[in-house]
């Protein structure tokens, strides 16, 4: 790995249209596996690793709420957008 | 190796282990092949060992198979036929029945291998609900 593959840090917001329950929890953990990023949600003061979903639960966003996608990685752009993306369009 | 490692729920009940099969269904969509072992020979309450042999059956892909019981003589009945029949793609995991199934099922639907998928199954030991 040459050093210049420099990781890159990436975040963006997402206002929930849903509650972060079941069903979006899991759409964020099975698009976060796409990545080789390491994601975080954040969450007033609480922070979820996107790959476990229990974690994603216990968030307790609700709906209106803004959460922080943070990724670290060489593809953290993609990778928070398409979570970002994930989080915005299931409910 | 092919497809997703695919789950199999041991419950006392029927009704109990299919409610966990449709919430799986809903977190994790339809990529993970999820079976059930619920009740007994009879459709009462219990567990049966053929039922779970079905089960296992049914849910193997290639990739494996993790067991997920939910208490006493479900973890007894599964283990037992586990030693009859070891297999190394058949695996018993030790976690919260509801709480391990989601984030079992979630990682199944990745494509992570057997190890990974039981060891979210085992973590969610730690995932506190509030």
């Amino acid at each position: 790995m040459p050093e210049s593959s420099e990781t890159t840090i990436a975040e963006t917001t997402v206002v929930l249209p849903a509650h972060l329950h079941a069903r979006p929890a899991g759409q964020v953990v099975v698009t976060a596996a796409r990545f080789t990023s390491t994601i975080e949600i954040a969450y007033g003061s609480k922070t979820a690793n996107a790959r476990g979903v229990l974690a994603l639960l216990a968030l307790g966003a609700t709906a209106g709420e803004t959460v922080t996608i943070r990724a670290t990685g060489p593809d953290a752009p993609q990778a928070a957008e398409a979570v970002a993306t994930a989080l915005r369009t299931t409910t | 190796m092919s497809g997703t490692v695919g789950l199999v729920l041991v419950s006392h009940s029927a009704d109990l282990a299919a409610g966990l099969r449709e919430l799986l269904r809903q977190v994790a969509g339809d990529a993970v092949a999820v079976t059930v072992a619920g009740g007994d020979d009879d459709g009462g309450l219990g567990t049966s060992y053929d039922l779970i042999r079905d089960a296992i059956a049914e849910a193997g892909s290639g990739a494996g198979v993790l067991v997920l019981p939910d208490l006493g003589s479900s973890v007894l009945t599964a283990k037992a036929l586990l030693e009859d029949h070891p297999d190394p793609g058949v695996r018993l995991v030790d976690a919260p029945f509801v709480e391990g199934a989601v984030a079992a099922a979630v990682i199944a639907a990745t494509g992570a291998d057997l190890d990974t998928v039981a060891d979210a199954a085992e973590e969610a030991w730690h995932a506190r609900k509030l």
